[in-house]
């Protein structure tokens, strides 16, 4: 229980997928205009992260490594083709199944879903996941986190940059310059709980 | 006064449009309004008429750091005593030690004080010019609160970076005074404490040395070399209790707990261990320059109520979260964990309040209008957060032993976020209201 809390607290502060590891950079900038639309990701992201992991982790388990269901060979060099083709096969399920039973999630999570296929903090969780051997509960958990990680970075961000609309930045960082630097100084930020 | 203002208003035509200095405008303006109320008037739009415009608002801040200012002083001085047994001047121990400890203290913390308004202050200078905006007095806090923060031992060239780095990335990039979403004097403060990590730990005893074969720091023996480094910002009350073994039962963790802070059986400390409540609470121990006395922030606290400058709910919520905070957690060390815990969870919610930088940062930096929270609802959920994540850092987190000032850094991230979902909360209530 203890391990779990502490790996979760690790996953979404001091090694923030965002801020300690660059992943997701892409429509971290991008789509943190808004509080909505930033508010909309994160929540897809997290759903995402999840439930890709745990299914890369079954797969992993059960097929690509040595077992009885692939007659015992080894299939791990097939990692990478079928992490990403999980995730994308998953979002493209997801986006089907949530558009027939939930459409008003489907709605507000709109275009962002098919665009998180191409996150790299997806398949990053899913390498991490590998790499650092992980069991199923650890690997559900730490998923989670990382989405909730995410979210609460992308959130923060579209919640500063909202703030600091009207704010007189100078011309050459205006734009993507002064959102980097608020990032490194959200990376300052998060380090506050490096430890627990 | 009168002759001041003669000089000032002849040399105007320099710096106006046309004149010779032109560029320098800002330099005029800025020492126009520090020493007079100008006599400018808004040319367009609404304004509010008030005495107590942003300037003032600032140096009143400067104001009320002023018992932190002077206590700071003489309490370096004096920690400096304590360990050296002489300062630079001998000849003034012997007229009065409370004297000497405040000369002493003057040596030790004025370089930092003038090097941190001279480097923020060109900074100020240099973004005002090239940037047209006016030289504002935000700086003259930064500088006087970044300086309160700092060990007294840190060399002078770090207080140099920090600050600049404070001033430049903290605030200035974001377009000056009002604009900034961190305290620029936290983040230079986080910035020095995360690059110079050896001279910024609170885990070491800070205290101005010159000999090397001291031993004996006034009130705890450390070893020569953590001497030598005195680097260490004001937690050594929070490192001893958090340092404390458990002992099985509760009853006999408490007594360890409070025999190992007062350095005294536990029924003596009422009369004044090392730590004892009111020694931590006047503020003699070692720590960062201003930090030290609740006191001295007492006084500056209740000056910024009265002056209207601080919000006392943001106050108010750091106190009651750490408290609330720190009874749940000694609930759950003696409900559920049956002693089995570290003992600086029993440790009594009201010595939170003036271990290591609580009262400071709680008076001085949450409540910095810029950074904080903006809603009246969002100052008391962002002041109860501090509180709590402070004690989270404190208790639970072994990397650091201190966390007011990355709690609130913490919370000047997220209080744009918080400040938004109290206005949608808000719009929500009155729609509903409507309807």
């Amino acid at each position: 229980m203890e391990e779990l809390f502490s790996q979760s607290m690790k996953a979404i502060f001091p090694e923030n997928m965002l801020l300690a590891f660059f992943l997701g950079m892409c429509s971290f900038l991008a789509c943190s205009n808004k509080m909505e639309t930033a508010h909309g990701l994160g929540l897809a992201v997290i759903f995402v992260l999840t439930i890709t992991c745990t299914m890369n982790w079954i797969i992993l388990n059960f097929v690509l490594e040595p077992g009885i269901l692939n007659g015992y060979k080894d299939l791990t060099y097939l990692g990478f083709l079928c992490y990403i083709a999980t995730i994308a096969a998953t979002v493209q399920f997801l986006e089907i199944f949530i558009d027939k039973f939930a459409p008003a999630l489907y709605m507000s999570l709109g275009i962002f879903l098919p665009l998180i296929s191409v996150n790299c903090a997806i398949l990053g969780a899913s390498l991490f996941m590998v790499d650092r051997d992980y069991t199923i509960v650890a690997a559900v958990n730490f998923s989670f986190s990382s989405g909730v990680g995410w979210y609460l970075a992308i959130i923060s961000l579209a919640a500063i940059r909202e703030k600091l609309r009207y704010s007189n930045v100078p011309a050459p960082l205006k734009g993507i310059g002064i959102t980097f630097m608020i990032t490194g100084l959200m990376a300052f930020c998060f380090m506050t709980f490096a430890g627990l | 006064m009168k002759l001041l203002l003669d000089i000032f208003e002849k040399s105007k035509p320099l710096f106006t449009k046309g004149g010779k200095l032109e560029k320098l405008y800002p330099l005029y303006e800025a020492k126009d309004t520090f020493l007079f109320t100008p006599g400018d008037i808004t040319t367009k739009g609404a304004h509010v008429r008030d005495q107590a415009d942003m300037k003032r608002m600032m140096i009143s801040v400067v104001v009320a750091l002023i018992p932190c200012i002077l206590f700071g002083m003489y309490n370096a001085g004096h920690q400096h005593l304590l360990v050296n047994g002489q300062g630079y001047f001998p000849f003034i121990m012997k007229l009065h030690p409370c004297l000497a400890s405040l000369v002493q203290g003057v040596f030790i913390v004025l370089p930092v004080i003038i090097v941190s308004y001279a480097v923020g202050g060109i900074w100020e200078v240099i973004f005002s010019i090239i940037r047209k905006h006016e030289i504002n007095e935000g700086f003259l806090v930064t500088g006087m609160l970044f300086a309160l923060v700092l060990p007294p031992t840190i060399p002078l060239w770090q207080v140099a970076v920090g600050v600049s780095f404070g001033v430049v990335i903290g605030k200035e990039i974001f377009g000056g005074t009002g604009m900034n979403f961190l305290n620029p004097a936290l983040t230079a403060r986080a910035f020095l404490f995360f690059s110079y990590a050896g001279d910024m730990t609170g885990n070491k005893i800070w205290t101005s040395v010159i000999k090397e074969d001291v031993q004996v720091v006034g009130y705890t023996v450390i070893e020569k070399s953590k001497v030598l480094l005195s680097g260490f910002s004001g937690e050594t009350p929070l490192l001893i209790a958090s340092e404390v073994k458990e002992t099985g039962t509760i009853e006999g963790s408490k007594i360890a707990l409070m025999e190992a802070l007062s350095g005294a059986p536990f029924e003596a400390s009422a009369i004044g261990g090392n730590f004892s409540f009111w020694n931590m609470f006047v503020g003699n121990m070692g720590g960062s320059i201003g930090e030290t006395s609740a006191l001295a922030c007492l006084l500056g606290a209740i000056f910024l109520l009265i002056v209207g400058v601080a919000s006392f709910r943001i106050m108010a919520g750091m106190i009651i979260g750490v408290i609330v905070a720190s009874w749940a957690g000694c609930f759950i060390a003696c409900f559920f964990m049956e002693g089995q815990v570290k003992p600086f969870f029993l440790l009594p919610s009201y010595y939170h309040l003036v271990m290591g930088g609580f009262a400071f940062g709680c008076v001085f930096m949450a409540t910095d209008p810029v950074s904080a929270a903006a809603t009246n609802t969002g100052k008391w959920i962002y002041g109860l957060m501090i509180g709590v994540i402070v004690y989270i850092v404190r208790i639970l987190n072994p990397a650091y032993p201190e966390g007011v000032m990355l709690a609130i850094l913490f919370c000047n991230m997220l209080s744009p976020y918080i400040d938004h979902f109290v206005v949608k909360a808000n719009i929500k209530r009155r729609l509903s209201r409507g309807s």
